[in-house]
């Protein structure tokens, strides 16, 4: 198996209240889209938000290139090469398309670098550049999300987690996002996905990841997940009320 | 229409001085989320080092800002540290600063008042009570100063906001502060430095009200309410709406203390204020509040 990132049995919760993510598990391959699902509360963002160090974990740890990062900080998981797209509102609505995109290399400190950077994103996304002097939450909720997604590629990392990135778009933006997803990872960057529409996003991943109350029931090549009759079981009902 | 011209020429003057003032609280705000009703108290502290600058060694108020604006800032970090650092993650944060900001400008009255009476107090350099006519229009030259040195000031916060690299940093951190925490911003060193930054620029206006207004240690009650409207008319947390609104509204002042009475200018500030609140809850540049 990979020894790129893995989640190894990850307890975490809010605060002092109850544990959301109860021996978690997940095995991340370099270069890949991993998607990971789950029903309402099962842990899906909380997850994400450990591996970004947004909060403590209370047990297990985060195995990145043969190192155990749990309990860093979110900017030191991000000079790690670790970058989190939080669900909704991740851009800062009162300042340019620029101005966000130069928030993104932040850490940089390095103006010269950031606007070289930005240049490159801006001829990979040519509709942030017609925007770019537009102020971000003015924008449709489809470039709102394309410009959250291509921020965390200023700082070049090897694995963005973008948290649930179909929200409340249309069905033919979606595809769009998915569209970018596989584009980012065709440069060898690493994706993780948290996606509600379970079928979706397993379709447009290559691995998945299947989280239920907080602990991982099973994860593997997305088609297999996808037919699985666990998964079946999951979504149409069968568990006893939590 | 010469009077008009005065009376405009006036506003515009204690306008920039307000607008300085506001400024400095609405960055607080914006960054913080602390309702400083303190700020008021700061500012006639910053009077005073001005005043006894003036008064023992013959500093002219306006070399003193500068020295004013940092012993003012640096006291705000100490009050950071002592009083506000430790709830800053309490889930009634502001509604706790507003009581909190509430004792420590009666704390910062009841010392100035022990230290130097309750006397009123005006510093005096020449220009304070001299003026330029144009025509007819009498321009008191201490209000000019006062009001251009305010722009100025407002102009290089508005730079340094824009253009520096910490200005980024407070503007996101205003914005979302979880998203720039999440791209490596350090949100609390940000609310640290905008603290200071805040109060340092209620030094810097304490230093021009010495010579606009005289001022005695309770004369800050009379500007909270002030402040406080204008801070919510511009949308609170928004500098630009602050300063719009300082302006607007102290043009405004000037004609109804003119032309219906001056008891009557300071209610301008409340009147447009129940005005605002009622049709633009939100503030003239502010997010409309989200229903949760």
């Amino acid at each position: 198996m990979s020894n790129f990132l893995t989640v190894k049995g990850v307890t975490a919760g809010y605060g002092d209240g109850p544990a959301i993510l109860d021996d978690a598990h997940m095995t991340v391959q370099k270069g890949k889209v991993h998607c990971i699902i789950g029903p309402n509360g099962a842990g899906k963002s909380t997850l994400m938000k450990a591996i970004a160090g947004m909060l403590p974990l209370r047990k297990g740890e985060i195995e990145f290139k043969g190192e155990n990062i749990a309990g860093q900080r979110p900017d030191q998981m991000l000079r790690r090469g670790i970058a989190f797209v939080p669900q909704e509102r991740a851009l800062f609505p009162k300042m340019t398309v620029r101005e966000n995109l130069k928030m993104g290399g932040y850490i940089l400190n390095n103006d010269k670098a950031l606007t070289s950077r930005i240049d490159e994103i801006f001829d990979r996304f040519p509709i942030l550049k017609e925007r770019a002097d537009q102020h971000a939450g003015t924008m449709s909720g489809g470039q709102q999300q394309t410009l959250a997604m291509a921020r965390t590629l200023i700082l070049r990392p090897e694995v963005v987690m973008f948290d649930e990135p179909s929200l409340g778009l249309a069905p033919k933006i979606v595809r769009e996002m998915f569209g970018i997803v596989r584009m980012i990872a065709d440069t060898g960057v690493t994706v993780l996905l948290v996606e509600q529409n379970a079928v979706m996003g397993l379709k447009n991943a290559d691995w998945g990841v299947v989280l239920d109350l907080g602990r991982t029931l099973f994860e593997g090549p997305s088609a297999e997940v996808l037919a699985d009759p666990r998964i079946q079981e999951l979504y149409l009902g069968g568990r006893r009320a939590a | 229409m010469d009077q008009i011209i005065q009376v405009a020429v006036l506003g515009i003057g204690l306008g920039g001085v307000f607008a300085l003032m506001g400024s400095g609280l609405s960055l607080v705000f914006g960054v913080m989320r602390i309702v400083n009703l303190a700020h008021p108290s700061l500012i006639i502290g910053g009077a005073y080092i001005a005043y006894w600058g003036f008064k023992l060694y013959g500093i002219d108020p306006l070399i003193m800002l500068p020295v004013c604006a940092v012993i003012l800032a640096v006291t705000g970090i100490l009050f950071y540290k002592v009083f506000f650092e430790r709830d800053a993650k309490s889930a009634t944060y502001s509604e706790m600063t507003v009581l909190l900001t509430f004792a420590i400008a009666m704390i910062v009255e009841g010392a100035l008042g022990a230290a130097f009476s309750n006397t009123q107090r005006v510093t005096s350099p020449v220009y304070a009570t001299d003026a330029f006519f144009i025509g007819d229009v009498f321009i008191p030259k201490g209000q000019l100063y006062a009001g251009i040195v305010s722009i100025v000031i407002i102009g290089l916060l508005a730079a340094f906001l824009k253009y520096s690299r910490l200005g980024y940093a407070i503007r996101a951190t205003t914005q979302n502060r979880e998203a720039a925490a999440l791209l490596g911003v350090n949100v609390n060193m940000v609310g640290l430095m905008s603290f200071a930054i805040g109060i340092g620029l209620a030094g810097a206006a304490g230093a021009l009200t010495s010579f606009v207004f005289s001022f005695f240690p309770a004369k800050h009650w009379e500007w909270v309410a002030v402040l406080m409207s204008l801070v919510v008319m511009g949308g609170m947390g928004s500098i630009l709406g602050t300063v719009i609104a300082a302006f607007s509204l102290s043009i405004v002042a000037a004609f109804v203390g003119t032309w219906i009475g001056s008891t009557w200018s300071t209610m301008t500030f409340f009147l447009a204020l129940f005005l605002v609140l009622l049709f633009r809850p939100q503030g003239l540049f502010g997010e409309k509040p989200e229903l949760v």
